[in-house]
């Protein structure tokens, strides 16, 4: 494995807390990770982990660097709820602003050339001109998608992206990432697995510690769900889909 | 020799600079949810002005400017550090606010017999500005401006998403305890032409009105200084033909405008 993202012997914690313990897994460039788990697991403290935004024990290494040096090539979309939301800005703003940020004065072609391309990828273009927070609460999702993507990140960590989406524009974001995954790697934090079965190559059950790591048939078993979330979950099995009936996911077998 | 058309003059200018000031770090302010810092910051200028004219008159002669930026920017980085640590802001301020201003009544208490430079400092007088007045606000103003436009797309990206703007590359908490900075400069020019008290109603009504006609991100920065600037020379305007000083009716105009800015879908 040339390229990868690892982690070894990670702990992270909060003031005595053990929020994370002994976490390993080991990731190829491109692919696609899944990381479940109930709430409180530990999940945004391992993104924040990686981002090298929090102090941990352990090795994380990304694509040979260590998370602080990888930041140029991450491409980061937190939870939505963390925006300041008193500001009037326009949608070409929000996509621009880590562009910008780079520089005091004045605003580069191809900036703004690599913004309207992301926007037109996650299909929002007529919205270039738009208040910002006009917007529903799945298109602001699209639009942050889009500023990550503009970003031209080689990893892309998206932390439940799928909040305050509908089931439409659910799948229209898990069709965009079929689309990025064969030329970056892409880990995402999610409740619902169900849309992503089908393009996601690992998946990782977490809560505090790693409850199962790997493929998602071998991953998402009834024995797993249980640990993992306390309570036995049924999986039902049809052709060649299995479902968690009670939760989100569905495996192809 | 007093010359009135001078006088006008320089509050006409003074207005001129407090409505750049409310256009930049105003609007930064009412972006940021800042407004209780605002009110606290004009307090600990307060203090440090009156501690300014304490050592003048007793001591040796400083300009109580200075001091008063001292203690403002002072107050902005230790609200700043204590957003750092993540403490609660609101309770960071109401304890640094309830400290400078029961220091600033020691100190005013301490030159009582000089009542009238006391309230000069409460209430303010843009007519009565000297030429050195003058000179400090236009320094602080430049220095404000070169602040805001070397560094206002990273501030701004600091108050909008401060994860992602450290994940690319950017301190959010230094940014921020940037703009406090550049907040606290801010009231100190406010401070002289419409006092403490005042402070609030030319940093902080204009761009709230302004946010709410404008609608975005640079109309709130131009219409913020449209409304200061009508306030403050409508105030000078109707203060020559009475004898209150000029920020009362700065404060009642903006105000005004504010309420009509309500008005507005």
């Amino acid at each position: 494995m040339k390229e990868k993202i690892e982690v070894r012997g990670l702990e992270v914690r909060y003031d005595g807390y053990v929020a994370l313990k002994n976490i390993n897994f080991k990731i190829p460039h491109p692919s696609f990770l899944v990381i479940m788990g109930p709430n409180g697991a530990g999940k945004t403290t391992l993104l924040k982990a990686l981002l090298g935004l929090i102090p941990y024990q352990g090795k994380i290494e990304i694509l040979g660097k260590k998370p602080k040096e990888a930041r140029e090539f991450i491409g980061y979309m937190p939870q939505r709820d963390k925006i300041n939301t008193n500001i009037p800005l326009k949608v070409r703003d929000v996509l621009l602003m880590p562009l910008l940020s780079k520089r005091s004065f004045g605003i580069r072609k191809k900036d703004i050339k690599r913004a309207k391309e992301a926007l037109k990828f996650v299909g929002l273009q007529h919205l270039w001109d738009k208040d910002f927070l006009s917007l529903s609460g799945g298109q602001q999702q699209r639009v942050f998608f889009a500023r990550t993507l503009a970003m031209e990140p080689k990893v892309i960590i998206l932390d439940e992206p799928f909040s305050a989406m509908d089931v439409a524009t659910k799948m229209k974001v898990v069709q965009f990432l079929h689309r990025l995954k064969n030329s970056k790697t892409i880990i995402l934090v999610t409740h619902d697995i169900n849309p992503l079965a089908e393009c996601t190559d690992n998946v990782l059950l977490l809560n505090r510690v790693v409850i199962a790591f790997g493929r998602v048939v071998d991953v998402i078993k009834e024995e797993n769900i249980k640990n993992l979330y306390g309570a036995p979950i049924p999986i039902v099995k049809t052709e060649n889909v299995c479902y968690l009936v009670g939760s989100d996911a569905h495996v192809h077998t | 020799m007093f010359t009135p058309n001078i006088w006008v003059l320089r509050g006409i200018i003074a207005v001129f600079l407090i409505s750049v000031v409310a256009a930049s770090a105003g609007s930064f302010s009412i972006f940021q949810k800042s407004t209780f810092f605002v009110s606290g910051i004009a307090h600990s200028s307060l203090a440090g002005a009156a501690l300014g004219i304490y050592i003048s008159l007793y001591f040796f002669p400083i300009n109580p400017f200075i001091m008063a930026m001292i203690f403002s920017v002072l107050f902005a980085v230790a609200i700043g550090i204590a957003s750092h640590r993540k403490e609660n802001i609101e309770v960071a301020i109401g304890i640094m606010f309830s400290f400078s201003m029961s220091l600033a009544i020691l100190f005013l208490a301490m030159i009582k017999e000089y009542a009238s430079v006391a309230w000069g400092l409460i209430i303010g007088d843009l007519l009565l500005l000297s030429s050195q007045d003058l000179i400090w606000m236009l320094i602080t103003v430049a220095l404000i401006l070169l602040i805001f436009f070397t560094f206002r797309r990273k501030i701004l990206f600091s108050i909008f998403d401060p994860e992602v703007a450290m994940v690319q590359g950017i301190n959010p908490y230094l940014y921020e305890t940037l703009l406090f900075i550049l907040i606290a400069l801010g009231v100190v020019v406010l401070l002289k032409g419409v006092g403490a008290i005042l402070v609030y109603a030319l940093l902080i009504v204009p761009a709230a009105a302004a946010k709410r006609i404008a609608g975005s991100f640079e109309g709130t920065i131009i219409y913020s200084f449209f409304i200061s600037l009508i306030s403050g020379l409508g105030g000078i305007f109707l203060s020559l033909f009475t004898s209150v000083v000029p920020s009362a009716y700065a404060g009642l105009i903006a105000t005004f405008i504010y309420f009509l800015s309500l008005f507005r879908k």
